[in-house]
């Protein structure tokens, strides 16, 4: 990987109790997290280490309780890290002061939250220009700046209302915009679409990749839903207990989960769905014949397993053949799903 | 074995509770002993009351203390200075408002245009019906012939209110902020609120000057507390996410309080300000006696001089006042923004300031062509005093009303009041003790019992028992009769909406009625006698019982009754083993108020005529005597803090227990 | 009438005086007033002369027992009725501590004493002697007292010793303290509905002479010493065992810094003596006709400028 890193995270860890850093300090190695629990404290975030790369979209994936919104909080410096080190872009966080940190969060780093995190007294357009506003940017200035980003998540006419006359997918839509607003480099989305219906959801999805595609931000992205993690992660973190138990591409989790606890996760999902031709492109062997995408996915390709006879089917990244596609191994997926 | 029994014992009854019962019944046992021993003449009189020479002077150690402070401290010299800058604000409002002669020398305004203000922003707030009543109250007062004086208690409830708001406003960000200050107010609050209003009134005047200037200090003295615990409330309750979006637009801790904190919790600020309002209202008569002008002085010099026919329009008056106040502001707590479309010209969005400017400028001018916009003289007014005293008085003179009033008088008085306070004088000063901290103990537990020990214990030292056993006597007695009056009130009214909307209406206006016109009446009617000190004092006791009565069996789960109701319960039973049980908490709650409310009321009753500690603090308000009156203070605040601790534990322990939400 | 004019009117005339009249301050003259009629009427009456003369006046409302140690700091300027009886005490304390003095006593007497409504004259014929109320003591019997009288006795805090003269004279009285006069008040105005004879404490000159015409009770006359020395009285072993004087002075007070401030208005202050028969007209013009204050004042004022206008020149 010669990507750049952006966020660098080293055996970080986020104690709750009443008082973490004594108790890391004179804490034995590998204390599991129920025995912290009884020493009275809570492991939010449990010795996570883990490193996001310029324009990636990282999804934190998680079950409720596992640490996946205390860690992004560490990330953003919301929450003060017990032990270990976090740095953006090159910068230690926990160095900064209060001002070199309100600075990094003026122009560097948005985020999206749950249930919005909107101010009720303040119409659509004041709460996208709130962080160009504290940054003390002029009136006229953020005010053309609100607008263009409202435009840009599709509230354009509903600039005068007030969140509670929105619906929860526009009131998210506003969450949005206001994170873009300060054109942020990084951008955390702490489960931003969980409120919503699962129609709305769907929707929001599209709408969000349309947005990631046109912006290419570096991209922190928390969800519980696996669907959700599949259908947008670049690479996924599955923590459980406050640690993160693997970090890898979605087809590496589904075809090699690393523990037990991430196989029962992913035992349930349809990995033809997943697994991508590329991914089971094996070097030696190119096959014959017409090519397949690297991109498509085992069950995109699921008429052409079944019919075709080539025991091997060459596959192509960009019109290039990469390697070569073992039939039987794709059709094994392919039935395990059904 | 014994740990086998106590193990059984527990799955049954909770061994606490168990302990706590027998502990208060040991005791009370004490306590019947000792009396018993009393009566028998065996009690040597060291112990029945503890003797003068024991007693440490606390009033005069006091008055030292004070006066350290004030003179050798110059705290007089810092009030006094700050005495200027109040009574530079309060003029600025007398001149607006009655036309005082003083700097800007521009007003008074004339009753036509804040009648017309108050409508238009009624109208905004609540629509036609808040409008009328806004400007029907202005109208009211301007015809009844009130106006002059009824703008000089606004004059200083202008200063006095939002001053309150900016010091409750600040102290409660310090309490939210910083755990420390929170814990020093908490016990400082809850002292102020028990304390007797006549005790902050001699500082007041002390420190103030005798005056509007006084009157204004001791009113938001008395309004600061609830906005204290609303703004620290509304701050704790703003949604953590919210903060987090407010920290990641880059907020410093001053933007983050100026702009995410304070705007979220609104709602509860506005609370505040309703309740600070009301507070700033309910004082208005009170500080009359400390010099502060309008309806209030009006009112005592009406019933100095026994008119009741104008003392009960000049009630009226405030009453109006109140509910206007109170509707408009409880109308802005839940009024939601609402968004103009775009391009909604400047003078649409701002309708209702250009309104009221307008509204008022032409008042303004047209008073200068018509006389009676501007003012109404004595002359023009419609005030119905006379025939009012003609009426009360006919009415008072009715046989029927003689008849019952002197045979409840006679019952009351003769067979249960007088031998009641007499037993309870007879009980020994410990014996008292011990049964005021069974008592806590039982409902309460440990902690209550503690602190009625050292309560009771102090209330004993400060050399006012006796007084203080006939201040608690009219407060049992009151509350007594209050709960066997207001609660079957309260659960008959429950059974229906309408109802219970009529009784609430009433409740409220019994609650803002200035209570000191009550005192006439029952005066009238049952002579100067305990019946009356205790009647005066039912009427303000019985509005929480019957409120939070009907509020506590209708907030009864509905699955509950229906689940009654699916059992074949009778209508009866459903009140007695599902209801009442379920809103008992609640019903509580009201209870402790009803006893808070009586502490409030007895002092008032004074002016009948008592021998309690409330006459004794009237006494000190014609002196310089700031030991004494904060002794006398103190002791009744003591009494009425156990019972506060005590009830308020035992409702919360008890809702906890049944799974009902605070 | 335009407001505005008259306000800026207000404003200039505010300084005026300054420069145009006499050596008077232009800042208020502060006169408390207080919870009963004639006393506002009078110092509202005072007020309007001294307004006259080019004065600025202020109201304050006071108690009546405070308002001496105001005067002493000069928060208030004056105050027109020092009763003897009710108020003595507080001023002759306040008179220790310095920054008030005497201003001189009004022609007026006042007098406090037991008092009974006429109708109760019907039942107790005897009536004004003590001696005869005391016979007939059973005719004020009530519920609470049994077969003894109720003398309803002012404020405890007026320190009126009811309770001392009943057992110096061994009457048969069980001596009840009201609250406050408007307690007083409503005894006598609940006794009025069915003529019920009632003994209350009372005073002159009052409102209540208007309302309900009644007498004091005559007790043994008043001698110098009869509060200190047993000997004096009619029982010598006890204090307290006459009636109270009937002829109590009634003073004004005035803050010591008036005389340099206001020279004019204090020389007036000390010339201005009301008798009984005009305070109780002042007080009848609020109490029975209903006026207010002001007005009743300007009324009087008008309606008496040969008593007033000889102070003033």
């Amino acid at each position: 990987m010669t990507a750049e890193t952006v966020i660098s995270c080293k055996n970080a860890w986020k104690i709750f109790g009443a008082d973490p850093k004594k108790y890391l300090r004179s804490m034995p190695a590998g204390l599991s997290f129920d025995d912290i629990r009884a020493d009275g404290y809570i492991a939010g975030v449990k010795d996570v280490s883990i490193d996001v790369t310029r324009g990636e979209m990282l999804v934190i994936m998680g079950l409720s309780g596992s640490g996946k919104s205390t860690l992004v909080r560490c990330f953003s410096r919301l929450h003060d890290i017990t032990g270990g080190t976090i740095t953006v872009e090159g910068q230690d966080l926990m160095s900064l002061s209060e001002k070199e940190l309100i600075e990094l969060r003026r122009n560097k780093m948005g985020m999206v939250f749950q249930s919005f995190g909107l101010l009720p007294h303040r119409t659509v357009l004041e709460n996208v220009a709130f962080p160009l506003e504290m940054r003390g940017q002029d009136k006229h200035a953020r005010r053309e700046r609100a607008l263009e980003v409202v435009k840009l998540v599709g509230l354009e006419g509903r600039e005068e209302y007030f969140p509670r006359e929105l619906s929860g997918g526009q009131q998210q839509r506003v969450g949005i915009a206001r994170s873009l607003a300060i054109e942020p480099d990084i951008w955390f989305l702490d489960e931003p679409f969980s409120a919503l219906d699962p129609l709305i959801r769907r929707e929001m999805q599209d709408e969000f990749l349309r947005l990631q595609g046109m912006l290419g931000k570096t991209i922190v992205f928390i969800t519980h839903d696996f669907d959700e993690a599949l259908r947008l992660a670049d690479r996924i973190a599955i923590m459980k207990d406050g640690a993160v138990e693997q970090c890898d591409t979605p087809d590496q989790i589904v075809l090699n989960p690393a523990t037990e606890y991430v196989r029962k996760f992913t035992e349930e999902i349809d990995k033809a769905r997943v697994v991508r031709a590329g991914v089971l492109a094996q070097g030696q062997v190119m096959g014959e014949g017409e090519p397949v995408e690297a991109s498509a996915s085992v069950q995109d390709l699921a008429r052409l397993l079944v019919q075709d006879a080539r025991a091997v089917i060459p596959v192509a990244q960009s019109s290039k053949v990469i390697g070569g596609m073992d039939r039987a191994a794709a059709l094994e997926i392919l039935l395990e799903a059904s | 074995m014994a740990d086998i029994t106590s193990d059984l014992k527990a799955d049954t009854t909770s061994p606490a509770q168990w302990s706590r019962s027998k502990w208060a019944s040991v005791l009370l046992l004490v306590a019947v002993v000792l009396t018993t021993l009393r009566y028998g003449g065996l009690l040597p009189d060291s112990l029945h009351r503890i003797p003068e020479a024991m007693i440490p002077p606390f009033a005069a150690w006091l008055d030292v203390f004070f006066n350290f402070v004030k003179d050798d401290l110059g705290l007089l010299t810092l009030t006094r200075t700050l005495t200027e800058g109040l009574e530079w604000l309060l003029d600025i409002t007398a001149n607006l408002m009655f036309g005082k002669r003083r700097w800007p020398f521009i007003g008074p305004i004339p009753w036509t245009a804040v009648a017309g203000v108050a409508a238009v922003v009624g109208y905004h707030l609540g629509g036609w019906r808040m409008a009328l009543l806004g400007a029907g109250t202005f109208i009211w007062t301007a015809l009844i012939g009130q106006w002059t004086i009824a703008m000089e208690t606004m004059s200083v409830l202008m200063v006095a209110a939002p001053l309150a708001f900016f010091i409750g406003l600040g102290l409660g960000i310090l309490a939210w902020k910083y755990a420390a200050v929170n814990r020093a107010i908490k016990p400082i609050l809850s002292v102020l609120q028990t304390l007797p209003f006549f005790t902050y009134l001699l500082p007041a005047v002390i420190f103030f000057k005798v005056g509007p200037t006084a009157g204004a200090v001791a009113t938001t003295i008395y309004a600061i507390p609830p906005m204290i615990l609303m703004t620290t409330l509304g701050l704790q309750k703003v949604p953590s996410e919210v903060v987090e979006a407010g920290n990641m637009s880059g907020c410093t801790k001053w933007q983050l309080l100026r702009h995410v904190y304070l705007p979220s919790a609104r709602t509860e600020i506005l609370v505040g300000v309703n309740q600070v309002i009301m507070l700033c209202l309910a004082m208005v008569v009170l500080t009359a006696f400390i010099g502060m002008p309008g309806l209030g002085a009006k009112l005592l010099a009406m019933m100095g001089s026994f008119k009741l026919g104008r003392s009960f329009e000049i009630g009226v008056t405030i009453v109006l006042l109140a509910v206007t106040l109170d509707r408009m502001s409880k109308a802005w707590v839940v009024r939601q923004p609402v968004h103009f479309e775009r391009g909604t010209p400047w003078w649409r969005k701002h309708i209702v300031l250009l309104m009221c400017i307008g509204v008022f400028v032409f008042f303004c001018i047209a008073a200068q062509f018509v006389q009676v916009f501007a003012e109404i003289g004595r002359k023009q007014n419609f005030s119905q005093g006379k025939e009012i005293d003609t009426l009360i008085k006919g009415f008072l003179a009715l046989d029927p009303v003689q008849n019952t009033t002197q045979a409840i008088r006679y019952v009351l008085n003769v067979w249960i009041l007088n031998p009641f306070r007499d037993f309870l004088l007879s009980i020994p000063t410990p014996a008292f003790i011990l049964l005021v901290v069974a008592f806590a103990l039982s409902l309460g537990g440990g902690r209550p019992a503690i602190y009625a020990a050292i309560f009771f214990g102090l209330v004993a030292l400060s050399g006012w028992w006796d007084r203080s056993v006939i201040t608690l006597y009219s407060v049992i007695s009151a509350v007594t009769l209050a709960l066997l009056i207001g609660v079957p009130l309260g659960i008959t009214a429950a059974r229906s909406e309408k109802w219970s909307q009529r009784v609430l209406l009433a409740c409220d206006t019994a609650q803002t009625f200035p209570s000191f016109i009550y005192l006439i009446p029952a005066i009238m009617l049952f002579g100067i006698t305990a019946t009356s000190v205790v009647m005066s004092i039912l009427i303000f006791a019985m509005v929480p019982l019957t409120r939070y009565t009907i509020e506590g069996l209708r907030t009864v789960p509905p699955e509950m009754t229906e689940a009654a109701d699916m059992a074949g319960a009778t209508r009866m039973q459903k009140l007695m083993k599902v209801q009442l049980p379920l809103a008992l908490p609640t019903m509580a709650v009201g209870f402790n108020q009803a006893i808070m409310f009586a502490f409030f009321m007895v002092i008032i009753a004074a002016f009948i005529g008592t021998q309690d500690l409330g006459q004794e603090l009237q006494r000190t308000l014609a002196g310089t005597d700031l030991g004494k009156n904060f002794v006398l203070g103190i002791c009744v605040s003591l009494m009425a803090l156990t019972f506060d601790l005590t009830i308020m534990k035992w409702a919360t322990e008890r809702k906890k227990a049944l799974g009902l939400p605070d | 009438m335009n407001k505005f004019t008259t306000a800026l009117t207000a404003g200039v005339l505010a300084f005026a005086p300054m420069t145009l009249l006499a050596e008077d301050s232009s800042d208020p003259i502060v006169i408390p007033v207080h919870n009963w009629s004639s006393q506002i009427v009078m110092s509202h009456v005072v007020g309007q002369i001294f307004e006259s003369m080019g004065n600025n006046v202020e109201f304050v409302t006071t108690d009546s027992q405070a308002v001496y140690e105001s005067v002493r700091l000069g928060d208030v300027t004056l105050e027109m009725e020092v009763w003897e009886g009710a108020f003595g005490a507080s001023f002759r304390a306040a008179l220790e501590k310095g920054g008030l003095h005497d201003a001189g006593d009004h022609d007026a007497v006042t007098r406090e004493d037991w008092w009974y409504p006429m109708w109760t004259k019907d039942a107790c014929p005897g009536l004004p002697s003590w001696e005869a109320l005391n016979e007939c003591a059973a005719v004020f019997a009530t519920a609470e007292t049994g077969d003894k009288g109720r003398y309803l006795d002012g404020p405890v805090d007026w320190l009126k010793h009811g309770q001392e003269r009943v057992e110096a004279l061994g009457m048969d009285f069980v001596v009840v303290n009201a609250g406050s006069a408007a307690a007083l008040w409503a005894e006598i105005g609940a006794a009025e509905a069915d003529k019920r004879p009632v003994v209350v404490f009372n005073w002159t000159p009052n409102f209540a002479e208007a309302v309900w015409p009644g007498e004091f009770v005559e007790f043994p006359e008043w001698v110098d010493g009869c509060d200190k020395d047993p000997a004096v009285g009619p029982n010598p072993d006890a204090l307290y065992d006459c009636g109270n004087p009937a002829d109590g002075y009634l003073k004004k007070a005035a803050w010591d810094g008036m005389k340099d401030k206001w020279p004019g208005a204090y020389d007036v202050l000390t010339k201005i003596s009301f008798t009984n028969p005009q305070i109780a007209e002042m007080a009848r013009l609020v109490d029975v006709e209903e006026l207010e204050p002001e007005e009743a004042a300007a009324e009087w004022l008008e309606a008496n400028p040969d008593v007033w206008q000889g102070w003033t020149s």
